[in-house]
């Protein structure tokens, strides 16, 4: 067990980040449309829609963190499939790939179990997008758990953002970089347990900051 | 001119950040824009911003304007309302126009710099005069269902430069070259938004002879079709029925827009001298005034059938009140339904909502502080000048989809 003051191996560096969409000029207007265009988008366009929904900053929290699932609940009012695209736990894959994949086979299964859908309205097609990322140093670093709370605190939303989920997914870490840093260079992987036990899913940004916060304050009562 | 430092406390910390990055990664290099007009609509104002928080940011930002006649801005109006969806006839001697007058001023203007952005139709000719840098085609219109005679002629320029930018994922097309989508925004230290006194708005209203007595609706946009001015006046008439209230159609002209007089014509023969409706006809540097109006009404409307982005209603937004507005282009980006305001569909529709907001005016504060918050996360100036630069940085690595500067 570390006391509070502890230091790091490596200091924790905090980045930001913004994304810049690049429509792919594809769009769907129906299910079937939308089933053959994830077959074959690059997964770049996959892990846009599963997940940079979080960039957007909504003053109102979405039904679904995932644009698929918005897409089917109001463009095709189809609620069962909504819910069950909302409902697949991306973070247990290990790869874009395999979202796809599963995306895939709920789309199949939903048709092949229910009558076609009706296309949605003119002006309402789910248009497909890539995004780049550009990421940049914020200027805050931590060497402890007390100053890494600090900089939570501090850096934009971005920053949960990346360190969360581009991270995982894009630079294909194993888990988000808050655990491995804890894990690895604080040397409290109890304490790096209980964040990959979150479900980031059901969080705004925000809302995550906040529960990672909640999550290690015990452990960091005693100062920077 | 205001720099950086004078958007602390306004737009998000991050941004500034992010900002002040790639300003440090960029510094030195050259950026020049291109339009049809250095007055008069949304894209000069924003322009005439922008280039100043480049220059402060250390970027050497600088602005052209392609001149043509009356004949070539006939032209790009016709090939505006085209881009827009309207069946319109180009004969070969308007593309011919067209490109003759971007030849000239080709020999003119100087187009040399590391980033260069074409705003819109008008100087997308000037391609074939590029010696150097990476040529951008920006575009502000809604081009989601474009009339294809005047897509297709128009592509085959879209399609020499590096990438095309659009306001929403929606206009996006079917190009060779990369998309992105960068929403346009506003400036909340402009004199058109900035936050104005109670008196400061009551002497703007009275040196204009505007009463207060009875609740404002506001639409702020030029006299053009897509914007339906005719029938705003149409959802007034039937608010009147329930709701003593004023109208006020404030029109600013731009030099590029000749079809502007026959609108207003169609507008003042609708209005039918009605005293309570009010057309305002604004010279460039009504910025004040359009300031003071958006902040006296209690509904603002922009009834836009087509639109680009509609920056009016990030403006309106940006003051907390509630918006009225088409469900077409960029405004369902700012009007989330029902929580910052109402998206419609027709001109009932529109009535129908205003209705509803003159009744309940607590509903309507409630949308619109949503509103001003949902605007200050997404569409201040800061925003976007940090979507360009990224997008430049992006462009100069584009194998890179994570990119670390």
């Amino acid at each position: 067990m570390t006391k509070p003051d502890d230091r790091a191996r490596r200091p924790f560096r905090f980045f930001e980040c913004t994304g810049l969409i690049r429509p792919t000029g594809k769009h769907a207007q129906d299910l079937s449309e939308l089933l053959s265009l994830i077959r074959i988008v690059d997964p770049g366009v996959i892990y846009h829609h599963t997940h940079q929904y979080f960039l957007k900053a909504a003053v109102e929290a979405p039904e679904y963190y995932n644009d698929f699932a918005v897409w089917a609940a109001r463009s095709l009012e189809e609620r069962a499939l909504a819910e069950k695209l909302a409902n697949l736990d991306l973070y247990a894959f290990s790869g874009i790939e395999k979202v796809r994949a599963a995306l895939t086979e709920i789309v199949v299964s939903y048709l092949g179990e229910n009558p076609a859908p009706r296309p949605a309205r003119p002006g309402d097609a789910f248009y497909f997008n890539d995004a780049v990322t550009i990421v940049a140093e914020s200027g805050f670093a931590a060497e402890s758990l007390p100053a890494f709370l600090e900089a939570l605190d501090r850096v934009g939303t971005s920053s949960v953002y990346f360190h969360f989920f581009e991270a995982r997914f894009r630079l294909r870490r194993p888990a988000d970089d808050f655990s491995i840093w804890i894990e690895g260079d604080l040397g409290r992987p109890d304490l790096a347990r209980k964040i990959r036990g979150l479900d980031p899913y059901q969080y705004s940004l925000e809302g995550l900051r906040g529960r990672i916060r909640s999550l290690l304050r015990p452990d960091a009562a005693g100062g920077v | 001119m205001k720099g950086l430092s004078d958007y602390n406390g306004i737009a998000e910390p991050e941004d500034l950040r992010l900002l002040t990055r790639l300003g440090e990664r960029l510094r030195g290099r050259s950026f020049l824009h291109v339009n049809s007009t250095s007055v008069g609509g949304g894209v000069a104002e924003i322009l005439h911003r922008l280039i100043a928080l480049f220059v402060d940011l250390g970027v050497a930002a600088r602005w052209e304007v392609i001149k043509g006649d009356q004949s070539f801005f006939e032209v790009t109006k016709q090939i505006h309302n085209g881009l827009q969806g309207q069946a319109v006839e180009m004969s070969p001697r308007m593309w011919e126009i067209h490109r003759e007058v971007n030849e000239a001023n080709a020999g003119q203007m100087d187009l040399d710099a590391d980033l260069v952005f074409i705003h819109d139709p008008q100087p997308a000719h000037l391609i074939g005069h590029r010696r150097r840098g990476v040529w951008v085609w920006r575009c502000h219109v809604d081009v989601s269902h474009p009339h294809p005679p005047v897509w297709e002629r128009l592509a085959a320029d879209v399609g020499r430069h590096a990438a095309a930018i659009f306001s929403g994922a929606q206009f996006a097309q079917q190009l060779a070259v990369p998309q992105f989508v960068v929403p346009p925004s506003i400036d909340p230290l402009s004199e058109k938004n900035r936050d104005l006194t109670d008196p400061e708005v009551q002497a703007e209203l009275e040196a204009h002879q505007i009463p207060r007595d009875k609740p404002i609706l506001l639409q702020v946009s030029r006299f053009d079709r897509f914007k339906d001015p005719v029938g705003v006046v149409q959802a007034y008439r039937m608010v009147k029925r329930y709701y003593d209230c004023r109208l006020i159609l404030a029109g600013g002209t731009a030099t590029d827009d000749p079809e502007g007089e026959g609108i207003l014509a169609r507008v003042r023969e609708e209005a039918q001298n009605d005293p309570d409706i009010r057309i305002l006809l604004l010279p460039p540097f009504s910025d004040r005034l359009i300031n003071a109006l958006q902040r006296a009404a209690a509904v603002v409307l922009q009834k836009s059938t087509r639109e680009g982005f509609g920056l009016t209603v990030a403006e309106a937004l940006w003051k907390a009140k509630p918006v009225v507005g088409g469900a077409v282009g960029g405004i369902p980006s700012q009007i989330h339904h029902g929580v910052t305001g109402f998206l419609v569909h027709s001109v009932e529709g529109a009535a129908y909502r205003i209705r509803q907001l003159l009744h309940n005016p607590a509903l309507g504060k409630k949308m619109g502080e949503m509103g001003r918050e949902h605007i200050r996360r997404n569409f201040l100036i800061t925003r976007q000048a940090k979507d360009y630069l990224a997008l430049w940085v992006a462009l100069e690595r584009r194998n890179e989809r994570v990119i670390s500067i």
